[in-house]
Formats: structure tokens, sequence, C-alpha cells
């Protein structure tokens, strides 16, 4: 089950990315612990059958290089702008993810992305970290769920 | 320029209104990031912004309707998306109203607008056009 939402998530970065950003050059290998100092977090809680959180560490040059892509403006810093259109990518991914869970029979809802950092004090089921390099920057995921009907996958 | 020809569904009635919506929110975008006096730029996003509302109602009915005549098997879950969209739209521009033309609400508003209009555009309304080219029923002979 890890596995396949590690997978899962890859993917849905990989295609997003590819699609919306131009991007092909797209290497994932899995992150144990992920150190940068300037980097926007951004928490896409998930509800339903599956209950936590996604979130998106996406460094401040990376951050910037995507919404220059997208807007075909230079922009030079993380303001409320850059922030809302990389949490709309992370929406995004996090949307294409449910909905590949969805033919596995796993309803799950996503709540609006919030700017927050991982909660190490809570407990997760399935927590799996990742580190997703592209030509315009890394971008890393923290998954931390919890299965809530234990009979699915 | 926003706008991609890899955009592009085929339907020229529904490729023209995602263009004119590229332009708009280009146009948004560069006002709304421009240097200088926020409430100067005020007047200008309004009329954009008034514009966006019922232009994009009308292009998500016009979009509708045209899968309907094809008999588009995800029609349903595809206005569902458009409905989100509107009444977010919707929902924006009134506490924009109501915070007397907060430029932060403007900013955020952009951000997602954009990121979500390529998505939108680029995967969803993409997948329309796939089912009409399976169909033999697609535009401009693709
Ligand atoms: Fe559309
Ligand atoms: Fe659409």
């Amino acid at each position: 089950m890890v596995d396949n939402l590690y997978k899962a998530f890859v993917d849905a970065t990989h295609n997003v990315f590819h699609l919306m950003l131009d991007l092909s050059d797209i290497s994932d290998h899995p992150a144990d612990e992920f150190q940068c100092d300037d980097a926007v977090d951004i928490a896409i809680p998930i509800v339903g059958d599956l209950e936590g959180d996604v979130i998106y560490r996406f460094p401040v040059t990376t951050s910037l290089n995507m919404v220059s892509i997208m807007s075909g403006m230079q922009v030079e810093e993380v303001d409320a702008f850059v922030t809302s259109a990389i949490s709309e990518i992370a929406n995004i991914i996090s949307g294409n993810v449910l909905t590949v869970l969805s033919t596995n029979e796993m309803t799950c809802d996503l709540l609006p992305p919030v700017q927050r950092q991982p909660d190490e004090n809570k407990e997760y089921e399935l927590k799996t970290s990742c580190c997703i390099q592209t030509t315009i920057g890394l971008v890393c995921l923290d998954i931390r769920l919890n299965r809530v009907k234990a009979n699915h996958v | 320029m926003l706008w991609k020809d890899k955009y592009e569904l085929g339907v020229s009635q529904i490729d023209a209104q995602h263009k004119e919506l590229f332009r708009r929110v280009e146009s948004f975008m560069q006002t709304s990031r421009s240097a200088g006096n926020w409430e100067e730029k005020v007047p200008k996003l309004n009329e954009t912004l008034e514009f966006m509302k019922t232009y994009v109602v009308e292009h998500f009915r016009d979009e509708e309707e045209y899968q309907k005549s094809i008999c588009y098997p995800g029609y349903e879950a595809h206005k569902q998306i458009h409905t989100g969209m509107v009444n977010y739209v919707l929902e924006v521009s009134k506490q924009y109203e109501d915070s007397n033309f907060n430029e932060q609400l403007m900013q955020q508003f952009g951000g997602k607008l954009l990121a979500w209009l390529i998505n939108h555009v680029a995967a969803e309304d993409q997948r329309i056009a796939d089912y009409a080219i399976k169909k033999g029923v697609g535009g401009n002979g693709r």
C-alpha cells in the first residue's frame, strides 16, 4: 500500500509537471530526510478512507521557477500569488492521485491547501517521502496517512 | 503569451473562448503584479474581474452544450468542476468587495486562477477532444 501510494504520487507529479510546466527530465528517489531551509510547505489534508496529510515541500527556487514558467513573467519572491499558484498545483496532483485511488474503491476527498509543516508528533500507518528532481529544482513529498477502513487494499 | 497551441481542442468556438480566457488572465496578472500603487490598479482589475465572472459562465455553458452534443460520458463530472470554479470566483469577488479591494486576495486569486486554467484546459478539456476524435466527430480534421 505504501509502495502504491508512493508510486501514485510520483506518477501524478510527473504528469502534472509535464503537462503544466513542459518538464520532461524528471527523476525520483525515496527521501528519509529532506533538508532545505528555504522552502514553502503546502499541506493537502485528505479525508475519507485515508486520512492525514500530504505535504509538498517546494524550495524557494523551485517555486519561483514553476510560477515563472506558468505565468511567463519574472517572479522574484514568494508572495501570495506564488504560494497560491503552487498550492493549486499540489491540489491538482493530489486530486489526480485520488482519481487513481477511486478506481481501487478508495474514496477520499481533499480539503483546501494550507501552508504548514508536518506534525512530527502524530503517528501514521502509511508514511513515506520522496524527492522529485527536475531541471528547475527539487520537490519533496511527505505522505502521512492512516487507513480508516482496514478492509481496503 | 500564455496560450499554447497544444491547448487546442479543434472546436473553433471553444478554442476562441479559451484563448480569450488566457488573454484576460494574463492581463489580470500583468496589472495586478505591475509596480505602483494598488488603488490605481483597482478599477482596471475590477473591470477584468467583472468580465471574467460573466465570460467564464458563458464559456462553461457553451462547453457543456458541446459535450452534450457529442454525448461525452464525462459530462456530469466536468460540469461539477465548472460549478466549483464558478462558486469560487463568486465567493472570492464577494470577499474582495467586502474587504474594500484587498490586494492579497487578488494576488491569491490570480495564482490559483492561472494554475487552475492551465490544468483545466490542458487536461480536463483535452479529454473532451480526445473523446470526439475517438468517436470520429472531432473538429479541425484531427
Ligand atoms: Fe474550457
Ligand atoms: Fe471545461
